[in-house]
């Protein structure tokens, strides 16, 4: 599917600026960029949450899962925190087995750790199908070894049920193991989109040149 | 002074008629007045501190100033509407403890619903955007904000309770402090003294600060075991 080209403001100043791009069903798409470069604005107007400029309906038109980068914790256990979005027990145990979740099932979701609690929130979501998924960095608070179980979890619910994902993330390494496309974001404008490996090894663009120079890719 | 405290304690421990009929009368009207407010405030506030509607903060500023009130104010207002040349005087409802309890609870609700407003408007965007994401209805959505609410429900309750119990500005102007009708502890504390009859007064006070110290160590419980 391809998304309607928007813009949005705070304020009268113009915070992001994006062309359509394309979100191929069964794809992760990842989306990088410095801080304030737009990531999160981004990922709140294709998912809904914020209305674009002009009344440009620039929400996706399809059943779409958004993951925040801070997800509420609800006040029941971890365990029905994550039925609340699916009762299929076999899933639930697949997922939190995955994420290292079970043993913590019947702690208060309250009183989990920052790690733990993004691990309960990707395990709450995942326990529905989507069309789209985005994820705003969904695996900044985790560990390694979580985060290696989270993106299989993440591109297994890709290719599983064909939805297009859309991953904010800060880390170019996350992005070159689990995404086919990539989209980097400066200043509130997309600069350059391509494949991913392909982006990483020989940008195109000046401002994408400096920035993995920055970050060391 | 001593005697006086010597006379209350043997009030207290005798269960004087008295004694009893204000604490009965004081009882009936703090609990009626601080549930009806709460059942009232505690919607009221939730919707208050989670919706996003273009009078709400002048509704939150209206509240804010409510909760000012002063009792004596609102007992005014109250005496001009149903006293003997008010618009309700055919309900003859002054002087007794229904309009006292319906003062307290003009007086009370406002305090619920900002105590609550205040609770919501600090966890409704963060929940909303998570529920948001996850697809969630609004009712399913509205069912988990008062869900995480039950917690300072039961704050919120003693708050409303504490003000009913020791509130003398309203009561004492709706109700009339009869003697064996309308007198509830803080009148009977303020016409007692006034009267020279300290060891009664003692004793109230005594037992409207045990009421509040037990009230407070109950809920206190209740919480510390909800957030198990």
């Amino acid at each position: 599917m391809k998304t309607v080209p928007f813009t949005k403001s705070y304020g009268g100043a113009t915070v992001l600026t994006m062309p359509s791009v394309e979100l191929a069903p069964g794809t992760v798409t990842a989306v990088i960029g410095a801080n304030g470069s737009g990531k999160s604005t981004l990922a709140k107007v294709l998912a809904g949450l914020e209305p674009a400029d002009k009344k440009t309906r620039a929400e996706l038109d399809a059943r779409v899962g958004y993951l925040p980068q801070k997800s509420f914790a609800f006040r029941m256990s971890l365990q029905r925190n994550i039925a609340l979005n699916g009762a299929d027990e076999e899933r639930m145990a697949r997922i939190t087995q995955a994420l290292g979740l079970s043993a913590l099932a019947k702690r208060s979701a309250k009183r989990l750790s920052g790690g733990e609690t993004a691990k309960m929130a990707l395990a709450r979501l995942l326990m529905a199908d989507y069309d789209v998924l985005i994820l705003d960095e969904p695996t900044a608070a985790m560990d390694m070894e979580s985060t290696l179980a989270a993106e299989q979890l993440i591109t297994g619910a890709c290719a599983e049920t064909g939805c297009a994902v859309l991953l904010i993330t800060h880390s170019l390494a996350q992005a070159e193991r689990t995404a086919g496309r990539l989209l980097f974001l400066h200043r509130g404008r997309l600069i350059e989109q391509g494949e991913t490996k392909r982006m990483l090894k020989d940008p195109k663009e000046p401002e994408t040149k400096a920035f993995l120079e920055f970050y060391g890719a | 002074m001593q005697t006086a405290l010597q006379k209350a304690i043997a009030l207290i421990l005798s269960a004087d008629r008295e004694l009893m009929n204000i604490l009965g009368t004081t009882a009936r009207m703090t609990l009626m007045s601080s549930l009806l407010a709460l059942l009232i405030g505690v919607p009221l506030g939730i919707l208050l501190g989670s919706a996003r509607f273009r009078a709400r903060q002048a509704l939150v500023v209206l509240n804010r100033t409510l909760m000012g009130m002063p009792p004596v104010v609102c007992g005014l207002l109250f005496y001009m509407l149903f006293s003997g040349v008010g618009p309700f005087r055919h309900l003859h409802a002054l002087f007794t403890v229904r309009l006292m309890v319906l003062a307290q609870v003009v007086l009370i609700t406002p305090i619920v619903i900002g105590s609550m407003e205040t609770f919501a408007a600090g966890v409704a965007p963060q929940l909303r955007e998570t529920a948001r994401g996850l697809l969630f209805s609004r009712g399913k959505t509205f069912a988990l904000l008062v869900n995480e609410c039950v917690y300072p429900i039961f704050s919120t309750y003693l708050l409303g309770f504490s003000r009913a119990i020791a509130e003398v500005g309203a009561v004492a102007m709706v109700g009339g402090a009869i003697a064996w009708k309308t007198n509830v502890m803080t009148t009977a504390i303020m016409q007692y003294t006034n009267r020279g009859n300290f060891s009664l007064g003692i004793a109230l006070g005594i037992i409207l600060l045990g009421v509040s110290l037990v009230v407070n160590a109950l809920f206190s419980l209740m919480q510390w075991r909800l957030s198990r």
